[in-house]
């Protein structure tokens, strides 16, 4: 499982100072004019959007849901189980 | 186990987080939720400028939401100072432009700088705010100054104050000798780029 963070409205030089500050270890992309915000649906955030990509090349969106969470291994498992994997 | 692949990374869930700092979407961090009102699309720039650079920075004492008051001339040969005017609590581009310099204090830390942050809102509208903005609790660590009354009256001062009573979104270094050394009376719709303030920041120590 791979984790990808969006910078919604951030340039790289505040995305690169967030990802330092805060010893993020996957990578975090910049989206300054929100062209990926909007393909999303311009959600708030933090929002957390799981897809399985399957073996004929098709994305399934298992998990798409708005709110942080406060335990990191409950919801890593609850990835590992709404993926299927 | 399903393996597929993306470009050149092996994947087999993926999982995408939308976070937003100093964010420009519409205060749209999950805690502003319809706390933000919505302003729509406002006139750019509304008001006269007064000041340029290299003018001397007027003076001005305001009451600090944290208590007591602040001067500008208290870090006179101490620090240099950004001054931001935000236009008003509770609306969206500075709902998301505070919180952003409270997690860059280092920046400022590094060029001797210090923050005041400043609207025309009462210190009860913005003790409410503030404490809304500080993400995982605490508070943010530069002064914020209400320009309440008489009304805007330092934001009038430094020419930035709009005709509908609200300041611009403004941007001023002062450095350690009360010298303007940069402006940026900033679309009110946007929020000012981190980097274009650091830039103005590092060009103070040369």
């Amino acid at each position: 499982m791979k984790v990808i963070g969006i910078g919604a409205g951030n340039t790289p030089f505040e995305v690169n100072f967030f990802q330092k500050k805060y010893e993020v270890p996957f990578p975090l992309v910049p989206d300054e004019d929100l062209a990926v915000h909007k393909v999303l649906g311009e959600v708030r955030t933090p929002y957390f959007i799981g897809v399985k990509i399957n073996e004929d090349g098709s994305n399934e969106v298992f998990y798409s849901k708005l709110g942080g969470f406060k335990d990191s291994g409950e919801f890593l498992n609850l990835m590992i189980k709404l993926s299927g994997l | 186990m399903v393996r597929t692949r993306l470009g050149s990374i092996i994947w087999v869930a993926g999982l995408l987080v939308l976070f937003g700092w100093m964010s420009t979407a519409l205060g749209q961090t999950q805690k502003f939720k319809e706390s933000i009102y919505p302003v729509g699309k406002l006139k750019p720039r509304d008001s006269v400028p007064k000041l340029k650079v290299g003018d001397e920075a007027p003076d001005f004492t305001l009451p600090a939401v944290r208590g007591g008051e602040v001067s500008l001339s208290e870090y006179r040969g101490k620090k240099n100072v950004v001054i931001s005017f935000v236009p008003a609590a509770w609306t969206p581009v500075c709902s998301d432009q505070w919180p952003g310099y409270n997690i860059a204090k280092e920046i400022f830390d590094q060029y001797n700088a210090i923050l005041l942050g400043i609207t025309v809102d009462n210190i009860p509208t913005l003790y409410s705010w503030t404490n809304q903005m500080c993400m995982g609790g605490g508070s943010l660590w530069f002064p914020v100054l209400s320009d309440f009354w008489p009304h805007g009256a330092v934001a009038f001062k430094y020419g930035v104050l709009r005709s509908d009573g609200v300041s611009e979104r403004a941007l001023f270094v002062i450095d350690e000798k009360g010298i303007v050394r940069y402006i940026d009376v900033h679309d009110i719709n946007t929020r000012p780029r981190l980097e274009a303030l650091v830039g103005e920041l590092e060009k103070l120590n040369k």
